[in-house]
């Protein structure tokens, strides 16, 4: 039962990680391109929510309203200033560009907010919980997994489906050829930026109402979304969510086994996956 | 009818010169625990060190196009490995230095191999990710104290002159490996090749550069040389901390250091090496404020002027130090 119930936590903790991940598979889907601030940015979105939680009437909801459209804005500066600037064949610049940032934001929010832990006000929502047989389950962390299937289902729909999700798969797969085609590459490396950091916009929200966040707290959440998007396969949006689950569960497990060696399980089990199947468990056919 | 023939011209007045400064400077560390003070000798050393780790990290990146993050985890793994070694085993620990850097070789072999699967920037956060998996297994594992790090206490069955004269001995070897065996490596055929795969990995593989073995060599000789930088600092410090040894802070150093010098070339890693040296001793006291500025810096070089220092001193002139070309000249009879 006690196994159980790590995978069960695991499973919750990994709907945490998803929302990390989306961003980073989107992005790196179409532009090749991996931000070493993604984690940096979600975690000045949660400061930024922590400090407007202080000011802001209407509770959680309206914090969301405030602070998706900032991250929106912000992804879009990203890539107006930043990227756009760097996409290209050669990996390095745009590593280079983001670390830069990266190592920038840390010592910014080390400046404004302090090396002090932070969490948004307990709502009543943190601690709530109910149960299933012998196991207890927080209705924060449902509620966190149940956002993360929502935002996965509709990121993969958006792709599917609409003119803008064509034109990204279509700039990804080719952008030359996507150009000729009547497809504005940087409007969709634009759009793709945007939706990215928005996403985080929500996970930041997330991470500081279930637990603490502080400003060097950004490269763990980078590698996570790696993890998590290398063990699902690249590409794919529901093998990003997957890969999250099988990263959380992995971490659960290790907690359980040995508090210390949680987070190291973690990166065994990315390394493990890396050694026998490097293409990932939903890799994309081509 | 004038017959000519052709020389090839390797080296220029400019490199001569460097060549013999460059000469000065290892007699002179070499001397100096006869006429510089302690705290002088250990500016030297994290100098060295600095030196070291950067030029290795300019050959992965700059010419082998392998951008390491993780290259913290050599650096802490081949201090642990001289730590056991000189205070657990009773080795000698000078002795041990060169001992202790078959680890770094052992990690760097199943790293690449793992790790060589993944694309350009994704290989880059696997190396970050190898150097927390071996961060953590360290503060895991109670014989070297877990979290607590290990003291070298050993090294007070030594006097302070001999120390001194040891680790100005180990700093010379070190620069004499890393900086004058990447100077040695890119004048001779594999430079060619590096330098080739430098400007465009897929033309050199099609010139018969076999690109992934080249990077694979790189990769390992890149740990070594780093692991041997970390080994000497850390035994400096005579304290080693999972924390510390595998701090990515060294990752960061390594890239201000060649971006703001200048990638790909040597002389770019001495001159970033001396910069990031000077702006540490100068601005460290503003501790968060000077990181931004090293952070926006290396943003901007990165958008803006990826040749670094070295690249806007050569728009200036022609004088290389350490020249790796080879100038095809005629001479006439």
């Amino acid at each position: 039962m006690q196994w159980l119930d790590a995978v069960i936590q695991g499973v919750l903790l990994g709907g945490m990680y998803a929302q990390y991940a989306l961003g980073m598979a989107l992005m790196f889907g179409v532009m090749r391109i991996v931000n070493i601030a993604h984690g940096d940015v979600m975690i000045l979105l949660s400061l930024i929510a922590v400090s407007l939680a202080g000011v802001l009437p209407g509770g959680n909801l309206m914090l969301v309203i405030a602070i998706v459209p900032i991250a929106v804005l912000i992804g879009w500066a990203l890539q107006k200033f930043v990227l756009n600037r760097v996409v290209g064949v050669d990996p390095l610049p745009s590593l280079i560009a983001t670390f830069g940032l990266s190592i920038a934001l840390q010592n910014l929010m080390l400046e404004v907010w302090s090396a002090d832990t932070r969490s948004l006000p307990n709502s009543g929502i943190a601690s709530a919980s109910f149960q299933i047989g012998p196991i207890y389950v927080g209705l924060l962390p449902v509620i966190v997994l149940c956002t993360a299937i929502a935002l996965t289902a509709g990121l993969d729909a958006v792709l599917r489906f609409t003119r803008f999700g064509r034109g990204l798969r279509a700039a990804s797969a080719d952008t030359d050829a996507a150009a000729m085609t009547g497809v504005n590459p940087r409007r969709i490396y634009a759009t793709a930026t945007a939706i990215a950091v928005g996403i985080l916009g929500l996970a930041g929200i997330f991470a500081a109402l279930r637990a603490t966040v502080s400003p060097a707290d950004g490269p763990a959440q980078l590698i996570y979304a790696f993890e998590a998007v290398i063990i699902g396969g690249m590409g794919s949006i529901w093998g990003a969510f997957l890969g999250a689950m099988v990263l959380g569960v992995a971490q659960a497990v290790g907690l359980r086994i040995d508090p210390g060696l949680g987070i190291l399980f973690g990166h065994l089990v990315f390394l493990a996956v890396l050694a026998t199947r490097p293409v990932g468990i939903m890799a994309r056919k081509r | 009818m004038t017959s000519h023939t052709y020389t090839v011209q390797r080296s220029t007045l400019s490199s001569r010169i460097a060549l013999t400064l460059g000469a000065a400077v290892l007699v002179a560390l070499v001397a100096m625990p006869w006429w510089a003070t302690s705290g002088n000798i250990r500016w030297a050393i994290e100098l060295s060190c600095y030196l070291a780790i950067a030029q290795m990290w300019n050959l992965l990146a700059g010419y082998a196009g392998l951008v390491s993050v993780g290259q913290q985890a050599f650096i802490g793994l081949t201090g642990y490995t001289l730590f056991v070694l000189a205070q657990n085993f009773g080795v000698n620990p000078f002795l041990a230095v060169p001992l202790a850097l078959v680890a770094p070789a052992l990690l760097a072999v199943p790293t690449y191999l793992l790790l060589r699967r993944l694309d350009g920037p994704y290989f880059s956060i696997g190396t970050w990710v190898v150097a927390e998996a071996v961060r953590l297994t360290t503060t895991n594992i109670d014989y070297v104290n877990a979290g607590a790090g290990l003291t070298l206490r050993v090294m007070t069955n030594y006097s302070q002159h001999e120390r001194e004269v040891a680790f100005v001995i180990l700093c010379a070897l070190l620069l004499l490996t890393t900086i004058g065996g990447s100077y040695l490596i890119l004048r001779s055929k594999v430079g060619l090749a590096l330098t080739a795969m430098r400007d465009n990995p897929v033309a050199a593989a099609s010139q018969g550069v076999n690109v992934g073995r080249m990077r694979f060599l790189i990769f390992v000789a890149a740990a070594v040389g780093t692991g041997f930088a970390g080994a000497i600092y850390y035994m400096a410090q005579l304290r080693i901390t999972p924390a510390a040894g595998f701090d990515p802070f060294w990752a960061s150093m390594s890239i201000f250091i060649i971006m703001v010098g200048g990638i790909g070339s040597i002389e770019g890693a001495i001159i970033g090496a001396l910069i990031y040296f000077f702006a540490d001793r100068l601005f460290g006291e503003y501790g968060s404020a000077y990181l931004i500025v090293l952070g926006l810096l290396t943003l901007v070089i990165a958008l803006y002027a990826r040749g670094g220092v070295w690249g806007l001193i050569q728009k200036l002139g022609d004088h290389p130090w350490f020249p790796v070309r080879r100038i095809l000249i005629k001479v006439e009879k």
